[in-house]
């Protein structure tokens, strides 16, 4: 795996043969993935749709980290339209910045505005002035460089201008490749924004050197370096998410970094001093943390995804183990699941028997489907934004999971709206966007994820019981919705299988 | 030769095509272009416009052809054409529009072609070219428009003598847009008139397919719409006038002026209409006599804003408020003849004030303007600042503001601090509530 060398990431459909169009039970998928469909060979790999409704791309996806990294101008290169969609994060990107570091900025970004006479002449006049402005305007430790589809495609050799730019600024600048249309899998992103980490913000922090290394010094080093362990955020995840992990880890005596969401650059240095590479969630973070394995020799561990019980339970023992802490684990688990267990019954008792339809990314709807389990209700269908190898591990959690029904669909609100008219469940817990359709099924919605909601560990638990029950309570915004407005879809649509135009591209 | 923008205020040409669809009932968009188009641009129009929302076919909804790299490589004529045969089979609509972006563009897929091919169904499919890097927001209002002028809206000689449609107010960019419609048509109808406003409250695609018996455009606005009222001129021969963005009493007298004297609409009706107007007006202004001079509640004001409601907005302050525009930026993109025509709105202000006016796209310019019009304190012990100053401006003002410690009202593109349903700023009820906010915040605390 010689990917770093690369100009940039590969697309995910090609590295890990990932699928956005499927549609069966968990059971078939099981078997699909035991049978070698995300291999090369693979089935899933190459299914489309004959129609679409449009989805993310990997651009707008690394904005959603690229716009957290602190100290940073993100200068969007393709005409204007182009990461516009950072006007949604314009206010609580900086109050989420500020909750680490009271003094953050909010977003900056320019756009290079490519008109019709840059995509003939090219558009390198215009990056480089925009390179210059905003090095002298804001004075940033970095300026990352977001391409478009257009730059890509007129062939503007962006490395080699960034490189000779470099030389004048004071920034350092961060090339991110993440052209929408080299990719149908959304997530490919995430790899498109590591390629860029690790080229630019990833090297060894310069530490004072002692002439001559006292033994206490040097012990006390290693042994911090033994405690401490970097923990993968993801945008989506809340402060409070990382306050609970935090306190989980420091219980068996870990000390915890994030990055890289809301990092600065130098957390980014000091990440490197650290004994293991701990991944929430296999979608972000493999093509990163393979790579700093072999660079540095630092060890990952992608398993679960710690939310629910049992999922936070096996995370924490996994971790546990690299250190030979397991007996720390096993105390601090039983103690957090006996008070936690308690605290749940009450919702039990209103929650038990209600069905439910989960949609969004792949590890995070299996992992939600633990805690559904747990408060005694039925998930009667899965939708993932992708499927592929990662989602393995995080099925062992689930209870009589295999006649599930899941598909794999980005957003595609067609779909969904034809298997919940099917299913008729009675909660949906889903990813954002999308919900002008959603909510006129008349429903509950809780949103699967939340920037400024606790949804992980133990207390994450605990909150999304909590507001279950209180969104169960009282729906009647959606049902007034539903009465009063009408789907877009025609009514032939419903009486076709919800997966009727999934086509085999191969 | 355009420049990179610090922050832009608008998203492109397929963006506005987006948002003007979004505002037409049954209009269902097919977006031919890269996967990501349709979704950005929806996380920038909905949180930007108050929370707009996707509606009945926006949003994620929104079909797209979602091209990818081996589409580059072929074309991408084939997914097209499927995409455009399914979107009819599932999505209910009365009109379909295909809109493209860059990359379908660049590679050179023939639209018109591929379009073609479904003349005869039984609902229009409309093909408009909205790469985007062909303009901003605003083209793509135009370029939506143009295309329905030519393509939808019936040809028809005989025209209605008292039916008048309005441009120039771009949904989405406005945030207001849809009270605003309203708030235009209602002064409209005090003259008489019947009027289209294509994306109003109960207005349908019926309404914009007969808007061709008009006989005259209204275009509220120098800057936009522009485009369109010609194409309409020159398709359907309806002559077209703008008369800029009114807020207020004395723009709504001004406006309801000019629209008598362009269609030999007696003065008099006019005159009564403005009358009522003017009554209801400073029934509810008269209340702010007392705490507007109890409290001295006149401010500075710096106005950050787009071409129709900075000149409406300054003009507003300066001669009805009785407040002080001491700076104001306009945002859009713009030609010299375009800056100059929005220049004259500034001059003739009745309080006799002159305003420093700036055409700059970039965010982080406002400050330095700032600093020009109004050294800082250096020192002195008696030092004449520019305080108290409220911001008219958008969201993006938010850290100006707060490092100034002045208040802040948001009301042109982005707002996301804001929920916007029906408000208007326009005409004289639209004044009311843009006073109620404005002086608001100023009476928050108490």
């Amino acid at each position: 795996m010689d990917y770093i060398n690369a100009k940039s990431a590969p697309a995910r459909e090609d590295r890990l043969k990932a699928s956005i169009a499927f549609g069966g039970t968990c059971g078939e998928l099981k078997n699909c993935i035991k049978s070698g469909c995300f291999s090369k060979t693979g089935c899933l790999n190459l299914a489309n749709r004959r129609f679409s409704q449009t989805q993310g791309c990997q651009f707008t996806l690394s904005l959603s980290i690229l716009n957290t990294l602190r100290n940073a101008v993100v200068i969007m290169h393709s005409p204007i339209g182009c990461g516009v969609c950072s006007i949604g994060n314009v206010g609580v990107n900086k109050t989420f910045k500020q909750l680490r570091d009271p003094n953050a900025e909010g977003i900056i970004w320019l756009s290079t505005n490519l008109d019709e006479v840059d995509v003939i002449s090219g558009g390198e006049h215009k990056l480089r002035e925009a390179v210059l402005f905003a090095d002298r305007e804001f004075r940033p430790e970095t300026i990352i460089v977001a391409n478009g589809c257009v730059p890509a495609l007129i062939g503007d050799d962006i490395d080699s201008i960034l490189a000779d730019l470099e030389t004048q600024t004071a920034a350092t600048i961060v090339p991110v490749h993440c052209e929408g249309f080299k990719t149908k899998v959304m997530a490919t992103a995430y790899d498109a924004v590591y390629h860029g980490i690790l080229k630019k913000y990833i090297k060894k922090p310069e530490r004072r050197q002692y002439t001559i290394e006292p033994d206490l010094e040097k012990l006390k080093e290693q042994y911090r370096i033994s405690r401490n362990v970097n923990v993968f955020n993801v945008s989506s995840m809340s402060r409070q998410d990382e306050l609970e992990l935090q306190r989980l880890l420091n219980a068996i005596g870990l000390n915890v970094t994030f990055i890289p969401c809301y990092a600065e650059p130098e957390d980014f240095e000091y990440s490197l001093e650290s004994s293991l590479n701990i991944s929430i969630c296999g979608t972000h973070d493999d093509y990163f943390l393979k790579i700093i394995k072999e660079k540095y020799e630092i060890p990952f561990l992608i398993d679960t995804m710690p939310i629910g019980r049992k999922n936070t339970d096996r995370w924490i023992l996994k971790i546990s183990e690299y250190f030979g802490l397991e007996k720390e684990a096993r105390q601090l688990i039983d103690l957090e699941n006996r008070l936690l267990d308690e605290s749940l019954e009450p919702f039990r008792k209103a929650l038990s028997g209600k069905r439910a339809y989960i949609s969004g990314g792949e590890v995070r709807i299996i992992a939600t489907a633990e805690i559904l389990q747990d408060l005694g209700m039925k998930v009667v269908g899965l939708k993932a934004h992708h499927l592929d190898q990662f989602i393995e591990p995080v099925f062992d959690a689930l209870d009589e999971i295999d006649d599930v029904l899941i598909s794999a669909a980005t957003n595609q609100p067609f779909e969904q709206s034809n298997i919940m008219n099917r299913l008729k469940p009675d909660v949906i817990i889903t990813h954002t966007g999308g919900n002008n359709i959603t909510a006129k099924h008349g429903l509950p919605v809780l949103p699967l994820f939340g920037p400024s909601y606790n949804y992980m560990g133990y207390s994450g638990t605990y909150e999304v019981a909590r507001r279950l029950n209180r969104i169960l309570r009282n729906y009647q915004f959606n049902k007034k919705l539903s009465q009063n407005t009408r789907l877009p879809f025609k009514k032939e649509w419903y009486e076709k299988d919800p997966f009727y135009y999934i086509k085999n591209e191969s | 030769m355009s420049k990179f923008i610090d922050r832009p205020r608008y998203a492109c040409a397929l963006g506005g095509a987006l948002s003007t669809l979004r505002a037409i009932p049954c209009a269902i968009p097919i977006i031919h272009a890269s996967t990501g188009c349709g979704h950005n641009l929806h996380n920038a129009i909905n949180p930007g416009a108050g929370y707009l929302g996707g509606g009945y076919c926006g949003g994620l909804a929104l079909p797209s052809s979602n091209v990818s790299e081996r589409d580059v490589v072929f074309g991408g004529e084939n997914r097209l054409r499927e995409q455009i045969a399914s979107t009819m089979e599932i999505m209910d609509g009365e009109l379909y529009i295909v809109l493209t972006g860059c990359m379908v563009e660049m590679i050179g897929d023939d639209l018109d072609a591929v379009v073609s091919e479904f003349a005869d169904c039984d609902k229009p499919v409309i093909a408009v070219h909205t790469p985007s890097f062909r303009g901003n927001s605003f083209t793509g209002y135009e370029l939506v428009l143009c295309s329905l002028i030519q393509k939808y809206i019936t040809r028809q000689t005989n025209k209605d003598p008292s039916l008048v449609n309005v441009l120039g107010i771009v949904p989405a960019q406005d945030v207001f847009w849809k009270g605003n419609l309203r708030e235009i048509k209602r002064l409209l109808e005090r003259l008489g008139l019947k009027v289209n406003t294509f994306f109003g409250e109960s207005e349908t695609l019926e309404d914009i397919k007969n808007s061709g018996r008009a006989s005259l455009n209204i275009v509220v606005s120098d800057v936009y719409g522009i485009d369109a009222a010609e194409k309409f001129k020159d398709i359907h021969g309806i002559p077209y006038i703008t008369t800029g963005f009114p807020i207020g009493a004395d723009a709504t007298k001004e406006f309801l002026f000019v629209i008598a004297d362009a269609l030999g609409i007696e003065e008099s009706l006019a005159e009564s209409a403005y009358e009522s107007e003017r009554q209801v007006y400073y029934d509810y202004m008269e209340r702010l006599s007392d705490i507007y001079n109890d409290l001295d509640l006149q401010r500075y004001a710096v106005v950050v804003g787009d071409s129709n409601y900075a000149p409406a907005i300054s003009r507003f302050l300066s001669d009805e408020l009785g407040w002080l525009p001491e700076l104001v930026v306009i945002t859009d993109s713009l030609e010299a003849a375009q800056q100059n025509e929005l220049a004259k709105r500034f001059e003739n202000f009745e309080s006799g004030l002159k305003p420093s006016v700036r055409f700059d796209t970039d965010t982080s310019s406002v400050k330095k303007y700032i600093a020009e019009i109004w050294p800082r304190n250096r020192n002195e012990r008696y030092f004449n600042f520019m305080n108290p100053t409220v911001i008219i401006g958008s969201v993006y003002e938010r850290d100006l503001a707060a490092e100034f410690g002045f208040p802040l009202l948001t009301v042109s593109y982005p707002v996301t601090n804001r929920v916007v349903l029906n408000r208007a700023y326009a005409g004289t009820n639209g004044a009311l509530s843009f006073t109620e906010d404005l002086l608001g915040i100023l009476v928050a605390g108490r």
